[in-house]
């Protein structure tokens, strides 16, 4: 078919379309983390310092990071749904670098232990939770992910692998933030050991399934 | 006549609207943009079917411009994921069709075909770009090219492999 038949075909077709908007992605992904972690204190409860909206400092860093890294790269991944050359969105990797302050603290944490031969605290080197964490986080990362790849697929990503980090980062996020309303742990080592890997490991699943089911 | 990116962004706002005399205004200013953004990228017997491509493409996605934003960095994007796209079925169709009775339509062809591919090529790691070389244009067999350049085979298809993925990042990030 020559390009003129194309385009005569093409604008017999035409009909009125609404703009997409980001907006309503960020929102559908919220509303997706918001059920996710009703369901994670429905099925498991919270913890009683939160439910007594007393909780312990770390509940609240690790959430309030979480939610932030959540936050922002939904925000770059819904906005990746309209191509554009030559703009850069690179708020979530911002978010990225603050929520990495948590392992290297950890990290930081445990040589001065290791230095000084203290004794470490109850409970600071129990990883028995550690399925849990990864089994319940990546239920509820699978709920948030669905939701923002079903809003990508009627857009039009052009940068797959990208979008695939994002939306693995954005789901591993706020999969990790509701299992961390249920979580007992209040150890330093845990957060930055096992909520890292966990988002990590979305991460990577986002970048290898994602791109597969986005592709135009 | 030629518009300027403000009047092609009013198009596509008119053409959302379902317009269709913009659309078709517009898709002619697409085409002659187009034809324009991949003539020193791919041979010319391609053009027209790329072009054609990238117009259905952005009538399949339209809803996803937005008028409040200028419309070629639009346009642009999505012409350059048609054509990282064109090369990756290019390739995979070389490692088919590439053999013994492979026929060239003209040197032009040809020669545009390598230059373009000579730019890329240059940014590749030397092992990567002659497992490519061999495999993918010349059309050797894994274990041809393994002989001829005393890589493994396992080694020629990972170069290749991460050639290819190279090539398609240094498209995207043109």
């Amino acid at each position: 078919m020559s390009v003129e038949r194309t385009i005569e075909a093409l604008v017999a077709d035409l009909a009125p379309v609404t703009p997409l908007r980001p907006r309503r992605g960020l929102a559908l992904t919220l509303a997706a983390a918001v059920l996710a972690c009703s369901a994670v204190i429905v099925v498991f409860g919270l913890r009683d310092d939160v439910r007594a909206l007393a909780p312990e400092p770390v509940v609240i860093i690790r959430c309030l990071l979480l939610a932030v890294l959540g936050c922002a790269s939904s925000h770059a991944a819904t906005q990746a749904a309209r191509p554009m050359v030559g703009r850069a969105n690179n708020g979530w990797a911002w978010a990225l670098a603050a929520a990495l302050t948590v392992p290297a603290a950890a990290l930081l944490l445990f040589m001065r232990l290791m230095w000084s031969g203290a004794a470490a605290g109850p409970g600071d080197f129990d990883f028995s939770l550690t399925p849990w964490c990864f089994g319940i986080s990546t239920s509820a990362a699978l709920l948030i992910g669905g939701a923002l790849v079903l809003w990508l697929r009627g857009g039009a990503p052009t940068n797959l692998a990208r979008a695939g980090w994002l939306v693995g980062l954005a789901s591993g996020a706020f999969g990790t933030l509701a299992y961390s309303l249920h979580c007992p742990s209040n150890s330093i080592y845990y957060v930055g050991l096992v909520y890292s890997a966990t988002v990590a490991l979305c991460a990577v699943l986002g970048r290898l399934v994602v791109p597969r089911l986005i592709r135009w | 006549m030629n518009f300027d990116d403000a009047a092609l962004a009013r198009l596509m706002a008119l053409a959302q609207a379902g317009d269709a005399r913009a659309y078709a205004v517009l898709l002619e200013q697409c085409r002659r943009w187009l034809a324009r953004f991949f003539r020193n990228r791919i041979p010319p017997g391609k053009i027209d079917d790329l072009v054609q491509d990238v117009l259905a493409s952005l009538h399949a996605k339209r809803a996803s411009f937005d008028p409040a934003r200028p419309f070629l960095p639009w346009l642009a994007a999505i012409a350059r994921y048609r054509w990282v796209d064109q090369l990756r079925r290019d390739y995979r169709g070389a490692e088919v069709e590439l053999g013994a009775d492979q026929a060239v339509d003209s040197d032009e062809e040809v020669i545009t075909a390598r230059l373009s591919l000579a730019t890329l090529m240059g940014q590749l790691k030397p092992a990567q770009r002659e497992a490519i070389a061999l495999v993918k244009i010349e059309g050797l067999s894994i274990a041809e090219a393994a002989a001829s350049t005393g890589q493994s085979e396992a080694l020629v298809k990972v170069n290749i492999h991460r050639g290819l993925k190279r090539l398609a990042a240094a498209v995207e990030s043109d």
